[in-house]
């Protein structure tokens, strides 16, 4: 009996299955509008062909591209960084030794009073020229000059 | 566009089930990773049909399902350089157009209005509808418009997973195997809810099933 109405429960499911089967089948005949699908493809294109045109290729994909090594074996990528990493290290260190040897900041009083005269030139004086003692600077006034000397006047007594 | 990812052709797992004509969809990516925009106008010619008849299922909206289909496709040609061939590019191209519209659904956060496509009147001489309609059946009754608006809401009543399942599956014809490729999940589990989501369609459309 209990073997019966299991059957009779498959047989009502397999139905149901069935009858759904059919029912999504209809959903086949729902069909695009051609012309929409023609205009939504070339509207694809359109986008496609503006994103090429903009493709700006990053620095991650420049080195995909041309050191797929870099990311095929990440323990020589890795190693690779390390080596620039450290000679970066080592170019700023040196540099640093450089730049504090040779300005004058770091000098010494005591070093500055070592250096002759003649090493320590003003660059900041103005090379006047030369100028002979008899030498005009303005020319003597002619005759047609209205302002004449009168005399001195007193003033406060 | 970088070159030569996807040249080792034998890396291609399993033949597209549209590439009777035509070039194979290896030697068409491979050229459009090349910047070859000609192939991949082949490759949107070749797969325009079932993106669009995935996105449209899953949204019963043709407008949501155009705007869909554009996103997948621009998606594809931008992601190109990246795809290795580890899977093929007709199940490469199905995961981007399912996450895409799950997320599009997620952000909408809400339920669209229907906006179906209409029915080919060659239904009326399928067999299938024809059974559906004879006497005795509660379709005999029913406009083909409201039998398209009832499938369309019981099948909007699923959740995103179980639906994609049964669109895929059922709608499209494509196998468990290549459904958990797509949905990364294993065959177990795309049976289980192919399953569920079938029994809640019956429950849904219960006044068909008598």
């Amino acid at each position: 009996m209990t073997g019966e109405n299991d059957s009779m429960k498959m047989a009502g499911g397999e139905r149901m299955a069935h009858r759904l089967r059919h029912l999504m089948h209809l959903k086949d005949y729902e069909k695009p509008d051609t012309a929409r699908m023609t205009k939504n493809k070339h509207n694809i294109m359109r986008r496609v062909r503006t994103a090429k045109n903009n493709q700006r290729r990053s620095v991650a994909e420049w080195i995909e591209g041309n050191l797929p090594w870099f990311f095929a074996e990440p323990r020589y990528g890795i190693a690779v960084l390390f080596v620039v990493f450290a000679g970066l290290q080592y170019w700023g260190v040196s540099s640093q030794r450089q730049a504090s040897g040779k300005m004058g900041i770091y000098t010494s009083g005591s070093e500055i009073a070592a250096y002759s005269p003649d090493a320590s030139y003003a660059t900041n004086r103005v090379a006047y020229p030369q100028v002979p003692d008899n030498f005009q600077l303005f020319p003597e006034q002619q005759g047609g000059s209205d302002v004449k000397f009168v005399g001195r006047r007193d003033v406060g007594k | 566009m970088a070159s030569g990812k996807y040249n080792d052709p034998a890396k291609v797992q399993d033949a597209a089930p549209l590439e009777d004509e035509g070039p194979p969809d290896a030697e068409l990516v491979l050229k459009s990773q090349q910047g070859d925009v000609h192939a991949f106008e082949a490759l949107v010619e070749r797969y325009h049909g079932k993106i669009y008849g995935l996105t449209y299922n899953m949204t019963s909206n043709r407008e949501d399902a155009e705007d869909l289909t554009q996103e997948v496709f621009v998606k594809a040609f931008e992601a190109l350089p990246r795809f290795k061939g580890n899977s093929s590019f007709y199940t490469w191209l199905y995961r981007i157009a399912v996450n895409k519209t799950i997320n599009y659904r997620k952000k909408r956060n809400r339920k669209r209005a229907l906006s179906l496509d209409q029915f080919d009147q060659d239904i009326k001489t399928d067999e299938v509808y024809h059974d559906l309609t004879t006497k005795g059946s509660p379709l005999r009754n029913m406009s083909l418009s409201e039998l398209q608006i009832k499938l369309n809401e019981a099948l909007q009543n699923l959740s995103e997973k179980h639906r994609t399942v049964v669109v895929m599956h059922d709608m499209q014809g494509i196998p468990h195997d290549e459904i958990a490729k797509v949905v990364g999940a294993s065959v177990g589990t795309v049976r289980s809810r192919l399953f569920y989501a079938r029994r809640q369609m019956q429950a849904e459309l219960s006044e068909f099933m008598k």
